[in-house]
């Protein structure tokens, strides 16, 4: 009955609910001043990490794909990249594609649900997407279709559309009947339009206009797009190897949140996801998706998060693109993945989940037992730069009446696809006026 | 549709880390294996991932561990459609960030004319919702009872005639 964390819903006499696993968010106002925002957040990866030790260092990909439902495959190919690391292993291009087919169609998945499903209602005034279908129930039909092609990809390459099963720590237990894949390429051009679509709906929406002074951190690799591999560089100048990158990755505990609060060493909040990912590789997105992104008006950063569904869709089209360009130019791998022993060691793993960074860092010893395990999920990393933005919001709100206020700190929430265990109404909020 | 064989699908929601919440789909799996028909579309840990899945089903039988106060073990059968053509009993408020519950999933498949012909939840009264493997015993010695209905509920849909 989970959603992500497990969290349990109720059956009573009217049917089901969800009654537990919501957020709240706490502002206290002095003198017509925000002057203090808490955000709560549930976030299952700490349990996670102490599972994982003791395991086999090739179970990593399976256990950590279960911490999500939604990025299963950022789960996977973060495991399978730290524990590469730590063997010294590198797999071939045949591999590495594949990977990066499988992880396009989480993106489109993943980025096909949150705009249509989850944050469009919030710009069309719609309470959910229930009402958006029943006012307009093509472009909801648009979106699932964008969905299903996502999930068509999971289940040719993955095996599964819901935590894939066909991955490994080296490659694939399985490389994908090339009939299979070239069958993709049609519900994918189909994928395209309708991503292009999507960019031109959202485009016409009416977006508030509240910049955020943001440190952007995303993986850049050279030519391409980051999705799978890259270095964590930053808008100010970082440029850090994977390992690098995780001794300066500090989380704090703070006793308000079951989350842990992430930051760069001695430096102030900063913010993964789509907005940053634009902002540090807009000159590597193919022409289709930068013309789009042009034309949606976008210039290369963007520092407003409510225009986050406009870089998100820009995203959609380069995902679909970039899948589109994979299986035109699919070889499958042979051997389907590269056989290794363990050796004692430390590995990093870091890719770009469709909604930020996700870090995994492992050692294990020399039989590939899993001795320690880090998984910082990207949700953990925008905490604070969230709260930012609801401080703003609110402060910029604090004439709206209740309702009004609560709905737009949820909008400016779901800007940064946070994964957060979910209620019927996630965010109770309460002003405490001095 | 002479001829065609009805479209039976089990989804079991739930994590298997959350002990007693992995009872969905270790039923459901067990289900479609002993029943030889119907196709297991899970393990499913969000209800939104039933959209494309259930699509056009004759049938869509949806197993969840559930608390709902009764004693744990205890079997529940629910029909989320009325007569096949009715709301969905609850209307869920789907303001969330990252998700929209079960009747909320089957309300908009049913917008967009994508909904099975019939929803049934067969719900398994959980106890232990916490981390770590395993059932608890009164969830556990529920399975097999379980596991018979919804092999009963895809035993009753025949061939289309």
């Amino acid at each position: 009955m989970s959603h992500g964390s497990g969290s349990p819903r109720t059956i009573g006499v009217e049917g089901l609910s969800r009654v537990e696993g919501g957020g709240s968010l706490r502002v206290a106002v002095h003198d017509g001043t925000v002057t203090d925002v808490a955000l709560e957040i549930f976030e299952p990866p700490r349990f996670f990490e102490a599972l994982l030790v003791g395991r086999h260092f090739t179970e990593a990909p399976d256990i950590t794909a279960r911490i999500c439902g939604i990025c299963p495959v950022a789960y996977q190919m973060s495991a399978c990249a730290a524990m590469e690391d730590a063997c010294g292993v590198t797999v071939d291009d045949r591999v590495a594609s594949l990977r990066r087919l499988l992880y396009c169609g989480e993106w489109i998945e993943s980025h096909a649900l949150h705009i249509y499903l989850l944050h469009a209602p919030d710009f069309l005034g719609c309470a959910d997407a229930v009402e958006l279908a029943e006012q307009d129930r093509g472009a909801v039909e648009r979106g699932l279709g964008l969905k299903r092609t996502g999930n068509r990809v999971m289940e040719t390459v993955g095996g599964r559309a819901v935590h894939p099963v066909n991955v490994r720590v080296g490659g694939f237990y399985r490389a994908p009947d090339p009939d299979a894949v070239a069958a993709l390429a049609d519900p994918l051009r189909r994928a395209r339009d309708a991503a292009l679509d999507t960019v031109e709906w959202v485009s016409r929406f009416e977006i508030p206009d509240l910049p955020g002074d943001y440190r952007f951190v995303a993986l850049r690799d050279p030519g391409h797009y980051p999705v799978e591999r890259g270095r964590p560089c930053s808008s100010d100048g970082l440029d850090a190897s994977p390992a690098e990158f995780e001794e300066l990755v500090v989380e704090e505990h703070v006793a308000r949140s079951t989350a842990l609060h992430a930051r760069l060493a001695g430096r102030d909040p900063y913010l993964t996801g789509p907005l940053a990912r634009y902002a540090l590789n807009s000159d590597m997105l193919p022409p289709l998706a930068a013309d789009a992104a042009a034309a949606a008006g976008l210039g290369p950063v963007c520092f407003n998060p409510f225009q986050s569904i406009v870089v998100r869709s820009v995203e959609l089209v380069f995902a679909c693109d970039e899948a589109l360009a994979l299986v035109e130019a699919y070889a499958p791998p042979d051997p389907p993945a590269v056989d290794f022993p363990p050796r004692r060691g430390v590995g990093i793993g870091v890719t770009e989940a469709p909604r930020g960074l996700l870090l995994q860092r492992y050692e294990i010893d020399e039989e590939g037992t899993i001795i320690r395990a880090r998984i910082v999920p990207p949700t953990s990393q925008n905490q604070l730069t969230i709260e930012a933005d609801l401080r703003r919001v609110v402060q910029d709100g604090l004439d709206l009446g209740d309702d009004e206020l609560q709905w737009r700190c949820e909008q400016s929430v779901r800007n940064h696809d946070p994964c957060i265990s979910c209620a019927a109404h996630f965010l109770d909020i309460s002003v405490v006026s001095a | 549709m002479t001829g065609r064989s009805a479209r039976v699908v089990v989804a079991g929601l739930g994590s298997d880390y959350r002990r007693d919440d992995g009872a969905g789909p270790l039923i459901a799996a067990r289900a479609v294996a002993e029943a030889g028909n119907g196709r297991n579309i899970g393990p499913v840990s969000d209800p939104l991932d039933l959209l494309g899945a259930w699509d056009g089903a004759d049938l869509a039988i949806v197993v969840d561990a559930v608390r709902s106060g009764v004693a744990p073990g205890t079997l529940r059968v629910l029909e989320l459609t009325a007569g096949g053509s009715g709301e969905p009993v609850e209307r869920s408020g789907a303001t969330s960030t990252h998700g929209i519950g079960l009747a909320g999933v089957l309300r908009l498949a049913r917008a967009v004319g994508q909904a099975p012909a019939r929803v049934v939840v067969v719900g398994v009264e959980g106890e232990d919702f916490g981390r770590g493997l395993g059932l608890s015993p009164a969830v556990n010695a529920t399975v097999p009872a379980a596991v018979h209905r919804v092999v009963e509920l895809i035993s009753e849909v025949r061939p289309c005639a």
